[in-house]
């Protein structure tokens, strides 16, 4: 590490945080060291979940068992939880005004302006102005210091996507598919512990693929928050929809009540199958506004002095 | 030895809070505190294990085992590792909150150091 990369960054009363973290270390060793080891048995609920997961759900993984039959209430609240937090997101980044997508509107809208003051106007003093901020736009770029660590704060730069390579853009253009399919045949056949949380994470790491390599206006037609903040809010519906189902059919929230087909395939696990795909889709969206919007913000730095 | 393993649980989250109660960088916050929920994981994680058993999947069971013998136990606690998917989600969900407030600190005091973020009004 070179000296201009070394952590220079004070550190606040070390001394008092070591001795508060050793303190709260020393609590924890004595509750760490009795509790249950790798020889103690089961509990009874999991005994409960490996014991009704086949004959009760006709599923194969009794995680999925937990997460959307015995425990399918606390799950309930848990999305809504990750909705809670979505919104919560979404209200801080809130811009001055609507906008179509996440990300480049403004580069795009000064891009425009430029335009349209070119074309109205185009005497001697204007192109005179012209050329000196073309001129202070280049002497701009050159002074970029050498490593992003060392941007200032607050600068808006163009999608450095398209820089990238066409190694780069052909592996992401090969692997999202493969990752897409991957993620959502695992959720619907239901061999993953946890099902739609999961996949729901790989469709976006698959989004973000394609946003890495292809930059932002790639997709741009799909992730925009028209589009992405209406499946989300869909998604939680048939959430909703699937547990009162439960209750009203069944009389309890969470109960099954779909026919059951037969194991290892895709409507095995009943309203455990519905939940887990209406999770993929509100998990997946929810991280994917979240993470857009989070992006988004850096660009969207003008006015607050306002 | 799986105490070995909480132990490790343990110091992963006095090494977060650590860097919480140090750093004034609020990126390194958010981090500190990412570090004290990986912990959390890896406690879940760690005392869902049990001593020979396998995965609790009904699919393929391992060489001398049958499904119905995983189904009275010699898996690992289904319940911790729900637990821990739990963990992670609203891992995230907070994270993003975070990340949210201090990009937004940061575009109004133009900067991320915590000792900047004391001006009051009202």
């Amino acid at each position: 590490m070179t000296d201009e990369l070394a952590d220079t960054e004070p550190r606040h009363r070390p001394g008092l945080g070591w001795a508060l973290a050793a303190a709260v270390g020393a609590l924890f060793a004595i509750g760490l060291v009795n509790l249950p080891r790798e020889a103690a048995p089961l509990s009874a609920v999991a005994h409960q979940a490996l014991t009704v997961a086949q004959p009760h759900w006709h599923t194969t993984e009794p995680v999925n068992e937990v997460v959307y039959g015995t425990r399918g209430f606390d799950t309930f609240g848990e999305t809504f939880l990750l909705l809670a937090a979505v919104v919560s997101v979404v209200v801080l980044a809130r811009r001055r005004e609507p906008r179509y997508g996440y990300i480049g509107e403004e580069v795009e809208g000064s891009r425009e302006r430029r335009g349209v003051a070119q074309g109205s106007r185009s005497d001697s003093g204007e192109r005179a102005a012209r050329a000196a901020e073309g001129g202070e736009q280049e002497t701009y770029d050159a002074a970029r210091p050498d490593t992003p660590d060392h941007e200032p704060l607050g600068v808006v730069r163009h999608e450095t996507a398209h820089a990238m390579t066409v190694v780069t853009r052909n592996a992401a253009k090969t692997a999202a598919p493969i990752l897409a399919v991957a993620g959502i045949y695992l959720c619907a056949w239901g061999y993953t512990p946890g099902g739609g949380f999961p996949a729901g994470a790989v469709l976006l790491g698959v989004v973000l693929l394609l946003y890495a390599g292809f930059g932002y206006p790639a997709i741009s037609r799909a992730v925009r928050p028209g589009v992405v903040e209406v499946i989300e809010l869909a998604g939680a519906v048939l959430i909703i929809a699937a547990e009162v189902l439960g209750l009203v059919f069944k009389g309890a929230v969470s109960e099954n009540w779909l026919p059951l087909a037969p194991l290892q395939t895709i409507r095995a696990g009943g309203v455990a199958q519905v939940f887990s795909a209406s999770e993929l889709i509100e998990v997946g969206t929810g991280l994917i506004i979240a993470v857009f919007t989070i992006l988004g913000m850096r660009h969207d730095w003008a006015g607050d002095d306002a | 030895m799986i105490v070995v393993n909480y132990l490790a649980a343990g110091a992963l989250f006095c090494i977060g809070l650590y860097v919480v109660l140090t750093r004034r960088n609020l990126i390194k916050l958010v981090m500190g505190l990412s570090v004290m929920e990986a912990s959390t994981y890896v406690l879940l994680i760690s005392m869902a294990y049990r001593r020979g058993s396998t995965a609790p999947v009904f699919v393929s069971p391992p060489a001398g085992r049958s499904v119905t013998s995983l189904t009275h136990g010699g898996v690992a606690d289904p319940v911790l590792q729900n637990f821990c998917l739990t963990a992670i989600v609203i891992g995230v969900a907070a994270t993003a909150v975070f990340l949210s407030v201090v990009v937004r600190i940061a575009q109004h005091y133009r900067s991320i150091d915590a000792d900047d973020v004391r001006g009051m009004r009202g």
